[in-house]
């Protein structure tokens, strides 16, 4: 018992000297520490289940206050072999379209389970993220990773989230919106990556069908590198997928600065599709701004512009958001924030206000 | 003295400065001689049915912000070259056992069920924005209630042409397929359907046909039924546009089978049936 809470406070002493102020999920975060998205999730491109950093960190650093006893830390190790993680997001929704009575409604936007068995330690594992709502049970990812060389390259096969730019909690941003990869689409498939270093880059091969089911021979490949520093980050994507309709190419640049208390994070897409209409250019951009206003406390503003035809003038959009989060204790966040779209004037769509309150739970 | 650290900073600061106030820079756009699609105004209006009003303010301005093209969210593309082939008696990928649309019968659409968020899987279509008018969900319950008609083109053309067809050309499509469906862009004489269709194998023999009929309130639709389930393989679907009887409109037009832009021609649409499990 007391080797065990040694490990733990030892744990937690680690995480905050590397972490020194607040992280969670989100690329915002990994930027203000200078950190690779694997420092704190079992997946190397981010996202899904948190690792035992991650946990740790999420208890001793992300929240306002450490609830429990100290020696109490999640890890999320159940049993030697096996690690158990879950969000949980449940809103309340306010939404404003031009021309139309406004609306508003509960909604669980998510619940996920994440299984992650590690059969060959810090080798060998097999991943699961199902999620349980909204509707049944739908299988988002499931995998087979295998870590060569101290944790330098893997390889993963299975259903995965492809890597492409930031992967953003907001699967409705232009930039994911456009590149059609964010974590409502998962796609099968085989990546390679390499964690080496300030590198992290991957590069992946899939059906290229949206995650519906594969219509013909021609696949798609995505890769992604990204040089992480402390205080800074650059990256670059590139997407091509051959498919009986045409081909789509995409790339797109995406980089991350920590000025002290706020964290700016840019990303630019540029798609060049043919199994659109003739053939259709398109630009999605996202700019972020994060202010850590104290621990547990975070504000942040997007900026984001799409031109979803670059051969058709004045049909650009922009969406505006402005976000609190609180972290009060650990795994649990309340988030609030407002929604302004602003494009053409003849689609009201395209000029709606949202408004959310969200209550984050986590682990 | 600046420190090193302190000239680093700035040069940081020159170089993200100006991307942040480029990215500021960018607005909205006004709009002008654009439809509510963002599209230019076309020159002659679009056709006037259920579905064309349906494409024009749901679809196209709402679905297609993700479903479209090839990367679509469950391979469903919605843009308006699509939208009907892809939906009308096609399986959903979700749940397999509902179609997306099953005509006359809304309650058993999967995309009625997506946008009343009462679907078995995922959350309530369209994602993460305002729930669809409920005008607009009536109207595509009350479109599938009616038997989902396709949409009629403008009778400006002189000729009969193919808008889309399900498999699509080059498809692989999954084990079991019976029938085959062809959209056109007219009404098409179903006096001519019996004489002027043909399914051939991956050695060019003939496949035998249980029935080839445009099915009622969907006139310009052709339905080819299989006499059994298509084994594993190569097929190419023919649809004479030329020879001693050739697909025509209502109207007496010919079908542009080569796409050449005059009356005359074949059809020639190649697919495969896949040996795998079905998914």
């Amino acid at each position: 018992m007391k080797s065990r809470k040694h490990l733990v406070r030892w744990l937690a002493a680690a995480v905050l000297l590397a972490a020194g102020v607040e992280a969670n999920a989100e690329p915002y975060l990994a930027a203000q520490m200078g950190f690779k998205c694997a420092m704190c999730h079992v997946n190397p491109t981010g996202g899904g289940m948190r690792n035992v950093y991650g946990n740790s960190f999420a208890q001793t650093v992300l929240a306002q206050k450490k609830i429990g006893a100290d020696e109490d830390l999640w890890t999320g190790q159940v049993m030697k072999f096996l690690s158990v993680g879950g969000n949980a997001r449940a809103n309340f929704n306010y939404q404003d379209v031009p021309n139309q009575d406004s609306t508003n409604d509960f909604e669980v936007e998510e619940a996920r389970a994440y299984l992650d068995f590690g059969v060959i330690p810090n080798r060998l594992s097999v991943y699961i993220d199902q999620r349980f709502a909204p509707g049944n049970s739908t299988n988002m990812e499931a995998n087979v990773r295998y870590w060569f060389k101290e944790g330098e390259y893997y390889v993963k096969a299975g259903r995965m989230y492809l890597p492409f730019g930031y992967r953003l909690e907001d699967d409705n941003a232009f930039v994911r919106q456009s590149s059609g990869i964010n974590m409502q689409a998962p796609d099968e498939g085989v990546e390679f990556g390499l964690e080496r270093g300030s590198w992290t880059a991957q590069l992946a091969f899939s059906n290229g069908a949206g995650g519906g089911a594969e219509l013909d021979n021609g696949k798609q490949v995505v890769t992604r590198a990204e040089f992480v520093k402390p205080k800074w980050r650059a990256g670059a994507s590139l997407l091509y997928n051959d498919t009986d309709l045409g081909a789509r190419s995409g790339a797109g640049l995406f980089g991350g600065y920590a000025l002290g208390p706020v964290t700016l994070l840019g990303e630019v897409d540029y798609f060049d599709d043919d199994t659109i209409g003739d053939g259709t250019k398109l630009v999605s951009t996202l700019a972020e701004a994060d202010w850590k206003i104290h621990q547990g406390h975070n504000l942040k503003f997007t900026y984001e512009w799409l031109d979803p035809d670059d051969d058709v003038d004045e049909n650009e959009q922009l969406r505006y958001s402005l976000l609190y989060e609180w972290s009060p204790i650990q795994f649990v966040q309340l988030r609030a924030g407002v929604r302004v779209y602003d494009g053409i004037p003849q689609n009201d769509n395209q000029n709606r206000k949202q408004a959310f309150i969200q209550l984050h739970g986590f682990f | 003295m600046p420190s090193s650290r302190t000239n680093f900073l700035a040069v940081k600061g020159i170089f993200l400065a100006p991307a942040f106030v480029l990215l500021a820079a960018c607005t909205a756009g006004n709009g002008e001689g654009l439809d509510a699609n963002g599209q230019p105004i076309p020159i002659t209006p679009p056709a006037n049915s259920d579905f064309q009003e349906i494409q024009d303010t749901v679809f196209t301005p709402i679905c297609t912000q993700c479903h479209i093209g090839a990367n679509a969210p469950q391979g469903l593309r919605l843009d308006a070259a699509n939208s009907y082939a892809m939906l009308v008696n096609v399986a959903s990928n979700e749940v397999g056992s509902l179609l997306r649309v099953n005509p006359g019968n809304p309650d058993q659409s999967y995309i009625v069920q997506k946008i009343q968020g009462s679907a078995a899987v995922g959350g309530r279509m369209p994602l993460g924005q305002a729930q669809l008018p409920q005008d607009r969900i009536d109207l595509i319950r009350s479109w599938i209630a009616a038997g989902a008609p396709a949409p009629t083109a403008a009778a400006s053309s002189n000729k009969l042409t193919v808008t889309s067809s399900i498999p699509a050309a080059g498809e692989i499509a999954a084990p079991g397929l019976v029938k085959l469906t062809v959209i056109f862009a007219g009404n098409v004489d179903a006096a001519l359907v019996g004489n002027t269709f043909e399914l051939r194998d991956g050695f060019d023999q003939p496949v035998a046909l249980a029935r080839v009929q445009v099915p009622s309130g969907r006139p310009n639709v052709v339905e080819i039924t299989a006499a059994q389930a298509l084994p594993a393989g190569s097929y190419q679907l023919v649809v004479r546009g030329q020879g001693p009887v050739a697909l025509a409109d209502e109207a007496g037009h010919v079908l542009d089978g080569d796409a050449d832009g005059t009356a005359g021609g074949d059809f020639l649409m190649s697919f495969d049936v896949s040996a795998g499990a079905s998914r």
